[in-house]
Parts: structure tokens; sequence; C-alpha cells
């Protein structure tokens, strides 16, 4: 017996030796605690423990997005997001979303230009039935014509309906194609209706095969978990899944600099006249991007930043404003939207924003607006963190984009100890004259 | 005998391989059995609220607070005992004014400096107005409680409400309601709740544009001088804090604050209308019909608050109950179809909501109504039972877990007189209702003849002849006229 029982304890062992390799060590620099561990077929997977209530985030997240769609197959990637609900060997049509409803459970799904993460937040209870149904549309999803053609009418039927209730969507598909510099990145996640409509259901197994597979793939588990048990879970579901051919390597070669744009376009469906305007910025984790990202909060995130203040209580010419930095893979840009309600008060608007813009170039901001600043954006740093699910989504970007957590570390300090400046001098270096304005009539 | 271990070592790790290599190599359409079937859950966590301790300063102001060290912000909420359903009854709306102007200019700081210092704090303040009580939510970072404090102190002690200001968030008031006016979820909702409340004081909680203007600085000054009172507000506080440290700072700049008798409100009870009525409202735009269909039900503190928590998670909690599956699965009459409660202290509102094809909106509403009937004489399966209470106590503590989810929840027992262990004993309380209870809901309370609001254009009149008086509205809520069965 006790022959027996040494004998099965070598082969789970030996088996839990060959499925996987401990890659883990306790990352010390993030607020709290995670490990992280790789299975035999490439997997990674990152646990989390917050015992603070009873529930778990998953989150699986595949390493592909808009940005590895050829010209001509704009779409796929968020095609095949959606074509995750539609069952795999063991699980019907839309029964993931039920199964997951039924226990009190909440679920979504994105699409970036460089991601596609799927997530749910059920009680710690449910585990299993998360991993069971994660496990099992990425070994067996079923990709066949029906699915596909079911889908891909859906997201025609999407787009044209939220092309009609936001009109200024074309024109910031037209922005984003200026701005960014490349087709990988300009065009539109949602993609286009005319290449949806071509996609084939061997586009779409390509696709899937070429980038949904366990070695293309990060699993995070944050909340009130047992990490012996949910790592025996893990392998019990993940590890037999077959690893794949690495995806080939992404070449989008050097990134051209934009050319200064300033453009006038007419919008019969837009209410009210506005425009674009955006520049190039430095990438993501650059020392850089640190500075833009303190010039970005005081220039326009919250009500006492320059513009808000500017346009809606000194000179109060705007409807609307809406902006900031985005990132798309490694190029990093900023966009504001102004709306006004007439021409004359939308062009006053472009010269008041360039004018808020030009100030950080020849005055040093205060120390008191800096510090407010740096507090506002403290506040929406920490934001990241305050649910399992929001920890999840953290990690998950943090491993795709940077590879590990080492890097993490005094995070924050770096946004935290930005001077006056750095704030002019990236102000100078990068609001310069190359800039993409777009300016919407209305009739 | 020495042999035999290790040959059995060997054919053991001989099997291992062959595991592996069957495991690599299972014939198509062969898969491990555990990928089957769904796994069965483990048993259901237990969930333990954070203790909630609470003080009170001597000019009566309430304090409670709850400890939590997961995260460096506070998230702190004032609640004054007074909502909506106490503006006097020619001036609509003035509470919701002047709880905005609060933080619009006080005696030392003017609102641009106000809102400077919230931010200077990674602060946040948002206000919020319903029939019983007003809410200002403010969420700062933790190491700032005794600036956000002083901050409180200064703005909710020393306004001065200055006339500019007033004039701006009347129009800001005024512009918010106009764009509201084209939302056909917005009139339905408003509609329904003048109905229902009739010359009830909430009522005025639906105020319109026009009166807006008509709100005076006097009228403000009034209204914060009888109502913001210490012995009328509650303080919640969540965050890494003790008691102790809370209730002194609180103490240090709210102290001042002077204790007045404030006259309790009088919000009558209300009784549930006993027969159906249904109204129509014209707006040429819409694509779609919008549909509104409630009745009052009984206020938070009743002991039907969790049986009755069942039989809304049954007929429309969430796209797995019946009104989703029979009106748009089933029927595909429907884009959605949800149930709702809401509460205020002397009543409740049970609601229907659902946006529906034009074509279809007479068919939808004789569907809403069949499954309310249904839910009042069919007994309901038990499984089906199960479900609804699996997803409640699954989905609760995900409702639980921010800062402000918690002050929200924390603030609801102070502003309801709520028993402490209402949250807590959630669980139990919903663990042992049975079939019997959820039917019993559906017969107690009038939910068969309900107040039905559509909102649509007028095309879907030909859908409506049916109904034996449809009262005609525009969408400010004004009855402009009724059609009887059979007149054009």
């Amino acid at each position: 017996m006790y022959r027996m029982m040494k004998a099965s304890l070598a082969l789970i062992f030996i088996l839990f030796l060959v499925l996987s390799s401990w890659a883990g060590k306790q990352a010390k620099e993030l607020p709290f605690p995670v490990k992280q561990i790789t299975l035999k077929n490439g997997l990674r997977v990152i646990l989390s423990e917050d015992y603070s209530m009873p529930i778990v985030s998953v989150a699986v997240a595949y390493k592909v997005g808009s940005i590895n769609e050829e010209p001509g197959k704009t779409g796929l990637a968020h095609l095949l997001q959606n074509l995750m609900f539609q069952g795999s060997r063991n699980v019907g049509q839309m029964q993931h979303y039920s199964f997951i409803q039924k226990i009190g459970g909440t679920l979504n799904a994105i699409t970036t230009d460089d991601k596609t993460i799927f997530y749910q937040t059920v009680p710690s209870n449910q585990l299993a039935l998360v991993l069971w149904l994660e496990s099992d549309r990425m070994k067996t999803l079923n990709i066949n014509p029906s699915n596909v053609g079911n889908i891909k009418n859906q997201l025609i039927e999407d787009i044209q309906l939220q092309t009609e209730s936001d009109p200024y969507l074309i024109n910031s598909w037209e922005f984003d194609r200026l701005l960014f510099s490349s087709f990988a990145y300009s065009h539109p996640v949602l993609g286009t209706i005319s290449d949806i409509s071509k996609i084939s259901t061997e586009d779409v197994l390509d696709f899937f095969t070429t980038y949904y597979s366990p070695n293309n793939a990060v699993l995070t588990i944050v909340g009130h978990i047992d990490e012996h048990k949910v790592i025996q879970h893990v392998q019990r579901y993940f590890s037999t899944i077959p690893m794949k051919a690495a995806p080939p390597p992404l070449d989008l070669g050097e990134l051209p600099k934009i050319e200064s744009v300033d453009l006038t376009v007419e919008n019969q469906m837009a209410s009210s006249p506005g425009f674009y305007l955006g520049y190039q910025l430095a990438p993501l984790y650059t020392d850089d991007h640190y500075r833009l990202a303190i010039t970005e909060y005081a220039l326009l995130k919250g009500r006492t930043s320059r513009i808000f203040k500017r346009i809606f209580e000194k000179d109060k010419t705007a409807i609307s404003m809406s902006g900031g930095i985005e990132t798309r893979n490694d190029q990093s840009v900023l966009k504001i939207f102004v709306r006004a309600n007439n021409e004359i008060t939308n062009e006053r608007n472009q010269r008041a924003v360039l004018a808020e813009i030009n100030k950080f170039k020849t005055d040093y901001i205060s120390d008191e607006e800096l510090y407010k600043t740096k507090n506002m954006f403290k506040m929406n740093y920490l934001r990241q963190f305050a649910t399992v699910l929001d920890k999840a989504i953290f990690l998950t970007e943090e491993l795709l984009d940077r590879g590990s957590f080492n890097q993490w570390m005094d995070e924050l300090n770096k946004y935290l100890t930005v001077s006056h400046y750095d704030v002019s001098r990236v102000a100078n270096i990068y609001f310069k004259e190359d800039k993409i304005l777009i300016k919407i009539k209305t009739k | 005998m020495r042999i035999k271990p290790r040959l059995g070592s060997l054919h053991v790790l001989f099997l291992s391989f062959f595991a592996l290599f069957l495991i690599q190599t299972l014939p198509l359409g062969s898969q491990e059995r555990f990928r089957r079937s769904p796994p069965l859950p483990e048993p259901v966590p237990e969930l333990s609220l954070p203790l909630v301790e609470t003080h009170t300063l001597t000019n009566g102001l309430g304090i409670a607070i709850v400890r939590k060290q997961d995260q460096p912000v506070i998230s702190m909420r004032l609640i004054i005992m007074a909502g909506e359903s106490v503006s006097p009854d020619h001036l609509p709306g003035i509470a919701t004014l002047c709880a905005r102007m609060i933080t619009k200019g006080s005696m030392n700081l003017r609102a641009e400096e106000i809102e400077e210092k919230i931010e200077s704090i990674g602060g946040n303040i948002s206000v919020e107005t319903h029939p019983d009580y007003t809410e200002f939510i403010f969420s700062f970072l933790e190491e700032y409680l005794e600036d956000a404090m002083r901050l409180l102190g200064e703005t909710l002690l020393r306004p001065t409400f200055p006339r500019l200001e007033i004039g701006n968030i009347q129009r800001s008031m005024f512009y918010d309601l106009a764009i509201q006016n084209n939302n056909p979820e917005f009139i339905a909702r408003r509609l329904l709740y003048q109905v229902l409340f009739e010359s009830h004081p909430y009522r005025k909680i639906t105020f319109d544009q026009g009166g807006i203007k008509n709100l005076s600085r006097k009228d403000i000054v009034s209204f914060y001088s009888r109502y913001y009172r210490p012995n009328n507000a509650k303080l919640v506080l969540i965050g890494n804090l003790s008691l102790e440290i809370a209730s002194r700072t609180a103490s240090r700049y709210l102290s001042p604050w002077e204790k007045r008798e404030v006259e309790p409100p009088s919000v009558p009870l209300l009784n549930p209308r006993d027969k159906m009525k249904v109204c129509f409202v014209d707006l040429p735009h819409a694509k779609d019909t919008t549909i509104y269909l409630g009745n009052i039900i009984f206020p938070i503190t009743s002991q039907d608050y969790f049986p009755f928590t069942v039989f809304n998670q049954v007929i429309g909690g969430t796209p797995n109950s019946r009104l989703f599956m029979h009106l748009r699965e089933s029927k595909a009459y429907a884009y959605y179809a949800f149930s709702e409660m809401w509460f205020f202290r002397s009543c409740g509102i049970f609601l229907i909501r659902a946006k529906v094809l034009t074509e279809f909106s007479y068919d939808a509403i004789q569907g809403i109504l069949q499954e309310i009937n249904n839910l009042r004489y069919v007994p309901i399966p038990s499984q089906e039972i199960e479900q609804a209470k699996s997803y409640l106590i699954g989905n609760f503590p995900l409702k639980m877990e921010t800062y402000d989810d918690l002050s929200g929840k924390l603030s609801e027992i102070q502003a309801f007189g709520l028993g402490r262990d209402h949250w807590e004993r959630y669980y139990s309380n919903i663990i042992h209702i049975n079939s019997g209870a959820v039917s019993q809901m559906g017969q107690k309370y009038s939910l068969h003849t309900p107040v039905i609001v559509i909102v649509g254009n007028k095309e879907i009149m030909e859908y409506l002849k049916e109904f034996a008086l449809v009262g005609v509205y525009t969408p400010d809520g004004t009855l402009r006229y009724e059609i009887k069965k059979g007149e054009k």
C-alpha cells in the first residue's frame, strides 16, 4: 500500500516536472503578492491572492490584436474575440455567458491593437468552472461557416449602428490614419465593413491557429484563492492543450514621423463643429513618457486642468472635450477632440488649446500646479488596483507588454519625480509644428 | 524482493511517459473525461462584512467608519437627511440646486479655489439628491484626511451661494434636462414616477426645466439653514483610519456646525394603484418603443424585501430571467427586457423596462403582463428559484468590492435606518426563500394593475387600440388628451 502510494506520488511528481517548469518568484516590487509560473506548453500563469472579498477574477489574454491584421483583413482580431462566445466542443453557443451569469458573475472581452483579453469575476468557489470554460475554447473553439457568418453580420450591423449614433466616428478614424504613421497601427480595431464581409472561415481558422495558443497567452487569476489548489486546477485544464508554432515576429519596420496636416472636412451628420488635434510622443516606459504623462494631466485631466479651465470656465466656448495619451504597441500619441457651438467658437477653441500647450514651452509650471497634477495622477494610478479585476488586467497587460514584473519597481515614483523643467522640456520637444489638425465643419 | 520495487518504479516511469504519450496522441474525437461537463462548485465561501463603528459628535453629527487597508484612499460620504421630497411644493428642484451650490463658494474660498483644493488632494466630489436624502461623495488620497475634512467644514458650514454661480448651475441643470427630454428612457421613467407618486412629496424628484429659473438665492439659503444641520446629517468613511482619528478630525472642523431642531419630513405611506393605467408619450424621432411598467411596493425595511428580491430575479433580474427569455429570445419582440426595484423611506417601486420593435408594442406589453400573472398563479419550479438565489448570493460580494460600493451601502443603512445586520444577513435571508414565498409576493402586491408608460412615435397608436383607455402625454409629462377603445 505504502509502495503504491509512493509510486503514485512519484508519478504526480514526474508528470508535474514534465508538464511545467517554474519560472516563478515573488515580485516584491508590486503593491500586492504575485507569483508567476509557466506550463510546459508555454502558457504563462499569474496568481495573486486577495482575501478582501470571496471572489476571484480570471483573465485570459492572447498576444494578438488589430496590429497583426493584414491589409484587406481588418476586423479579424475583433471578429475572433466575438467568435470565442459561439461555443466550443463541450460548451454550447453563448453558454459561456449564461454559465457565468447564472452564478452571479460578470464577464467581458476586449480587443486592442496588440491584445485580446477575456475576463470574468465570479464567487471564489466557482473558479474551476471558469478554467473549464476558458480551456475548452482555447483548445476546441467551434469555427465553422455558420458561426463565422453570424458574427460577420452582427459586426457589420454594429459598425453601421455605431456610425449612425456617433457622427464623428468616421472623422476619428481619419484622424487615427493620419496620426499613427503605418497601416498596422492606424486602422480601426472594428475593421471596415468591406473587409469584414470578405473574411472567410479559413482566414479565421488561420488566425486562431497562429495566435490562440497557450504559448501566446497569459492566464491571470486574482482573488480569494488557495494557491496550491489553483495550480492543480490550472494544470488539469490547461496543461494538455498543445503548444503551437510561435506566431511570426511582428516586423513593423521603422515608424515614419508624421507630416504636419491641417485639414478641413465637412460632416453633414455632425450636430456641431469641432476639431481633432494630435501629436506623436515618446513610447511607453521611456523617460520622456513619464514626463509627458504628467504634462498630459496638467493640460487636460480634471476640472482644473489648463484646457478645461480655459475653454469651459474662462472662455465658455466649448460643448465637450475629450482626449489624452493613447498608446498602440510602441507608438504613443496625444489626442484632443473639442466640440463647439459654432464656427467662430470652434476657431477660438483651436487657438486657445494651442496657446495653452505653448505656455508649457515658455513658462515653468508652478509648484502648486505640479503638486496638484501629481496627486491627481497618483489617485488615478492607484485606481488600477481598486478591484480584483483591475489587478488581473493590470498584471496581464504588464506581463504582455514588458515580459516580466521586474521592471515595475518604483514605477509610480517615476511619474512623481517629474520636475518643472521636465514638463517644459518635453513640451518643447514633442508639441511642435508637425501635428495633425482636422477641423470639422457641419455644413 | 528487492528487485520488485525497482521494477515497479521503472514501470511507473514507463507508465507516466505512456500516459503522457496517450494524452498527447489521443485519437481525434476523444478527450479527457473532465472536459465533458462543468465542474461542480466548492461550498459557498463565507462572507464576512467589515465591522462598522459609530460615534456621535456633541452637535449630533453621526459618524460611521469601516476600516479597510487594501487601498491608500479614503471614501467619504456626507448624508443630509433631506432630499427632493422636502423641497417646498412651489419650489421643486431646490434640494438639488442647494446641494450643487455647496461647493460653489464659501466665506474664504471661491468656487475655483475649492476645485483646486479638491484636486490637490487627488480628490473628487460628486453630489446626488434622492427623494429622502442628499449625498456628498468625496474620495481622496488617504494622507489628506485633515485637508479633506477642513475643506468639507469650510464649504458645508460657510457657503455663500454666489449669484453668479447660482446662474451657472441653473443653466447647467436646465440644459441637462433639455438633453434628457429627448431620451426615451428618461421620459418614460419620469412619467411613471409622476403618475405613481401623484401628489405625494416624492413626485418633486421629477421636477422639470420650467421651474428651475424661478428658484432664487433666498430659497436656497432658506432650504440650507433649515435642513443642513449636524443633527440631520451623517458622515460615513471607508479607509485605513480608526474611529478615534475620524471623530477627532471631524470634530475639529465640523463641531462649530450649529445644531437646530429639524422638522421631520412628512412622507405618508403610498398605496399601489389598483387599476391599470396606460400612458403614451409621442416622441416623433423615436425609432423603437420604450416601455416602463410598474407599481408601488413596500419600503426597504419590510420583511418582504428578501422574497421580493428573488421574485425580481426570477422575472427580470438578468438575461436568464423570464422576461428576457420570453420577449427577446423566444418572441424576438425586444432588444431587452428587465425588472428593477427602487426603494425610498416610505415605499418602493417595482418596475419593468423594455425596448421593443414598434409593431410588437402591444404584444410585448401583453407578454410582460402574462409573465406577471404566471408568477402569481403558476407554481415556480424550485430549480428556477435555486438558480435565482444562486445568482443573488454569487453576485452580492461583487457589489461590495470597492470603497465606493461599501460607502454606498453604509449610506443606505444610515439613510433608511436599516439594522446593521441587513446586509450581514443577506446570504441567510436569501437562502431560505422557497417557491411559495416568491409566488406570494406576486399575489400580495398589485403588479397586475400597473401604470404602463409607452414612449415612441405615433405609429404605435395603431398597435395600442386594444387598450380601454390611453392617455396621450407630451415628453415633459403633460396630459394632452385621452383615447377610448373604438375612438379614432
